[in-house]
């Protein structure tokens, strides 16, 4: 089927049906799960699935409708369900569509050979990367080994520009496992995500390091209530600062439900954090020519040596805020009007070893698992559980479970006095290992 | 725990949300006026005919699934029609009308199991997707298919006020009344959002056994969040409502009560002192507290991880687990409750599971699959959050049962400790049987007195620890309803009498 054909047909059809400006967001995906259990196909998923989303605004005021059925009288239907319902509602000066013009030019979102691969060899893939995980001794039983891909292609049409299209593949490829001892039993996993199929990480390194996770927390001890340093491994710095990304989103700002809402252009963190948020870096699975109401993606600095340089917009809470969108804009495929999101986030890398850190440390938590909810970006408190490894005197000396750490965002991203260089940009948040100088540690 | 939960994590969540949320017909509103909706909303509610699907074609696909050798096959129907309505800031943000429906055709061969899934319900799309689910099996004796039979179920969920009947001016009504008791609580709320929704959700299932079964369950949902701020702290507070049943629910709770709920916690913790660390008693206040069970016992005994032995409970059944005074049961009958089931989306009847009796395992909740692998009855637990999803093992209403502890005794026959009021969730690893859970509204105990609230503490520990360590239960039984994730959602409730806990570690920030 011709989208962007159909895309400019149903614009056109809600002009005339009233609206005074219009965008059609179309979205076409094809999906496939394989998963693997004790050398066995466990189960397998396919599904082919497209959809419609309408957006129109008609006397300033917003409607949105969307329908998965393609079928031309049907979507006659919905267009005329969204305009109708647009001119029920009240209007808003700040219910605009964006003007469109370019786009963001990023090579590599589609891998033209995902889908020659045989759905054999993607098996084998993962049978084999089971059987690698299952080879070390130490690890007794697997919870599965899984291949995922997705292919998705994306078309916008709007009054106010030009049609916009762009197609992308993803796929994934992981395991998790179990170690046990007597009565033990520690979970580890690990997978790779990637937007061409040649680069998905080699079975051999992901079945090391999903073994490694299980077996290296066994024998675990605790320690006693105190305050120490925390060094967060690049596996959990995103448990802890996603709260700071969902603190920067211009619409909770607006709200005043954000922590950092009065800190554009202020010191709120340690010098050594920058928070950079990229949707045009190459081969990236959350790059993007456009967001999700066409607008071109950006690379941006989001927080600058611990001061807050911006805030995500879409069109409409930007010119609420009185700016321009950022394109940040983000749908949940076509069933949702634009909300705002992130593309690919990374911590700017700084000048510490991984190891020179742990050795640098008196005392303390190397982190390598976090549970809760992260920072509260309306209140910015954190509290997790915590596991990892014990630190004295700078060496590493056994693994440590059922801890919790807390502490106000406040002290403890001011906190980081450490930043590591071992960034690997290929994760989809990427950040080196860093040290917080002091956390609340609860134990025994 | 299943892996492809993990690994799609990677795909940025609007990616892997547009991945996994497809379908439907709707239509959504944004800003007020929303009392005219009434004249349209209508147009596009009379095309639930997915479900009117022909019973022998049906058979057909049933049969052609498993032409490969397949041992079980089954099609599931679906038309959810829903209304959600969203006020944030005291304006009608967004409104949406909406018709999800499609169709999943499912396999099993021994452990395998194929799965494929079309929105578009006709016999072609019907025999492709049955061939896509075929590719498992290989070889072996061809099942058969049993000729289609209805099956007719008790029903548990009764309404008086049928949602399609409710003139949308009732809903925006129940909204601006939450929204205006929210703000008049107190000045220092300054914000308020409500989400109104409901739905009528159609199921047709059909499977190689013979079964044959089609209802229709209604749901409404309501949440309101007040957010406080006094210049120095701010909390955003969170109250919930919800029941299978008609509009009937607000004359059962008024949407001001739960607003003022609500409110008053977002006052209340305004003035939260940061919560001490380290291990301590717990004592969590009867309700949705027993979210707590829900992950650190619910989930370790859904039995998908039992079955592939991994599991934290595995092997125990018959075994002494908790304490003495502790009774847990899974319940998907209770009337007109969120996680009421009638029967689960694998057409077996719901029941009334009683998982660990007086601290010794009874059993685990189960799915077809994990049922026969573990040689069980089913339990009925085979749950999905919708045609676009296979059913798994899952909860439906759990709760630790009635005790005889007087809760006021509880509290204070306790030296020190926290006093949890609501929790905001938690999870758990299944496996290890790792649970946390992050502490909504908190008090601190002292001297068998809450005192001052504390700050959004994690509460963590091991399942097997945390009911050896429950040494009271009070008789004041209550719940609460929540969403449940576990790669997919399903609504449940949780609850639980007051109860108090020795030793869990908590995750403050002050020594």
């Amino acid at each position: 089927m011709n989208y962007i054909s159909l895309a400019e047909k149903l614009v056109a059809k809600a002009l005339k049906a009233g609206a005074d400006a219009a965008e059609i967001y179309i979205s076409a995906d094809r999906n496939l799960t394989v998963n693997i259990l004790n050398g066995e196909i466990e189960t397998i998923e396919e599904a082919d699935s497209a959809g419609v989303g309408i957006r129109v605004i008609a006397g300033g005021s917003l409607g949105f409708s969307y329908s998965n059925s393609l079928d031309m009288k049907a979507l006659e239907d919905t267009v005329s369900m969204a305009v109708k319902f647009a001119r029920l509602t009240t209007p808003d000066e700040n219910n605009i569509l964006p003007e469109l013009a370019g786009v963001t030019t990023v090579d590599g979102l589609f891998d033209p050979d995902i889908e020659g691969v045989a759905l054999d060899r993607k098996i084998a893939m993962a049978l084999e990367l089971e059987k690698m995980t299952m080879s070390d001794v130490r690890i007794t039983k697997s919870s599965g080994s899984s291949y995922g891909e997705s292919i998705s292609e994306v078309f916008i049409a709007s009054s106010h520009g030009p049609s916009r299209s762009f197609k992308s593949s993803g796929c994934s490829l992981g395991v998790s496992v179990v170690a046990e001892k007597g009565d033990q039993k520690k979970t580890g996993g690990e997978y790779s995500s990637r937007r061409f199929f040649s680069d998905l990480t080699p079975a051999d390194q992901i079945a090391a390091k999903a073994a490694r996770k299980a077996y290296e927390m066994l024998d675990p001890k605790m320690v006693k209530t105190q305050k120490a340093a925390v060094i967060f491994d690049p596996d959990v710095a995103g448990s802890l600062l996603r709260g700071v990304i969902a603190a920067l989103n211009g619409e909770r700002v607006l709200q005043g439900a954000s922590f950092l809402a009065s800190y554009m252009g202020k010191q709120f963190a340690s010098p050594l954090l920058t928070i950079i948020d990229d949707g045009t870096r190459e081969r990236s699975l959350g790059a993007s020519p456009f967001d999700g109401e066409g607008v071109p993606t950006q690379k941006r600095v989001l927080v600058d040596k611990g001061v807050v340089n911006g805030f995500l917009y879409n069109t409409i809470a930007a010119r609420r805020a009185g700016t321009v969108s950022t394109g940040n804009a983000a749908r949940n495929g076509y069933t949702s009007l634009p909300g705002i999101g992130t593309h690919h986030l990374s911590l700017e890398k700084g000048s510490h070893t991984r190891p020179e850190i742990i050795a640098a440390t008196e005392k303390g938590l190397l982190l390598n698992g976090v549970t809760g909810y992260g920072i509260d970006a309306v209140s910015g408190n954190f509290s997790g559980g915590a596991s990892g490894f014990w630190i004295e005197k700078g060496e590493i000396l056994y693994p440590v479970d059922g801890l919790t750490i807390a502490g106000s965002g406040e002290a403890i991203l001011n906190g980081i006095d450490m930043m590591g260089n071992d960034i690997d940009m290929d994760r989809s948040f990427a950040a080196p290992t860093f040290r917080i100088a002091e956390m609340q540690i609860g134990g025994i | 725990m299943r892996l492809n939960q993990f690994s799609v994590r990677d795909i940025p969540r609007r990616r892997f949300l547009g991945m996994t949320m497809k379908g439907g017909l709707a239509v959504a509103v944004t800003p007020a006026l929303l009392s005219q909706l009434t004249s349209c909303s209508g147009g596009a509610s009379s095309s639930g005919t997915v479900l009117d699907t022909d019973r022998d074609m049906l058979s057909r696909v049933l049969k052609k699934a498993l032409e490969k050798g397949g041992d079980f096959s089954e099609v599931y129907i679906e038309n959810r029609i829903s209304k959600q309505i969203v006020m944030e800031e005291s304006k009608f943000r967004s409104g949406l009308y909406g018709i999800s429906q499609g169709a999943g055709v499912r396999v099993i061969s021994g452990n395998k199991t194929g799965y494929a899934y079309t929105d578009i319900v006709d016999e072609e799309r019907l025999m492709r997707a049955a061939e896509v689910a075929a590719y498992v099996a290989s070889g072996g004796g061809a099942g058969t298919v049993v000729s289609l039979t209805d099956t007719d179920y008790k029903s548990f969920v009764t309404v008086q006020m049928p949602l399609e009947q409710i003139a949308d001016e009732q809903r925006i009504e129940i909204i601006k009344r939450a929204d205006q008791a929210a703000l008049s609580y107190d000045p220092r709320i300054k914000m308020a959002m409500v989400d109104y929704y409901d739905e009528v959700r159609g199921r047709v299932i059909a499977n190689s056994e013979g079964l044959y079964l089609r209802d229709e369950l209604p749901m409404l949902f309501f949440i309101v969040q007040a957010m406080s701020s006094d210049g120095k702290a701010r909390h955003m507070a969170r109250e919930r409502l919800s029941l299978h049943s008609g509009f009937e629910m607000f004359s059962q709770v008024t949407p001001e009560e739960v607003a003022q709920n609500a409110a008053r916690e977002a006052v209340a913790m305004l003035s939260a002192e940061e919560a001490p660390a380290g291990i301590m008693d717990v004592v969590m206040q009867n309700g949705w507290g027993g979210v707590l069970v829900h992950e650190a016992v619910g989930h370790p005994l859904e039995a998908d991880n039992i079955a592939k032995g991994i599991g934290a409970f595995t092997g125990k059944v018959g075994q002494k687990v908790a304490s003495d005074c502790f009774t847990m049961i899974d319940d998907g009958t209770l009337p007109n409750y969120r996680g009421t089931v009638n029967y689960d989306d694998e057409g077996t009847p719901a029941q009334h599971n009683v998982l660990i009796e007086n601290g010794v395992l009874n059993g685990y909740m189960n799915d077809i699959l994990s049922a026969r692998q573990l040689g069980m009855k089913r339990t009925g637990n085979g749950r999905r959050e919708s045609f676009r999803y296979i059913p798994i093992p899952r909860m439906t209403n759990t709760f630790i049962a009635q005790g005889k502890d007087d809760p006021a005794e509880i509290l204070a026959s306790t030296k020190k400790g926290i006093y949890v009021q609501s929790l905001s969730g938690g999870s758990v690893n299944p496996v290890t049987g790792m649970f946390n859970f992050t502490c909504r509204e908190a008090y601190l105990i002292e001297n068998g007195k809450k005192t001052v609230p504390v700050r959004g503490a994690t509460l963590i520990g091991s399942c097997m620890d945390v009911i050896s360590n429950i040494d009271a239960v009070g008789n004041d039984l209550a719940f609460g309803p929540g969403i449940c994730g576990k790669g997919q959602s399903a609504e449940v409730t949780a609850g639980q009498p007051t109860v108090r806990i020795r030793g869990i570690n908590v995750g403050g920030s002050k020594a």
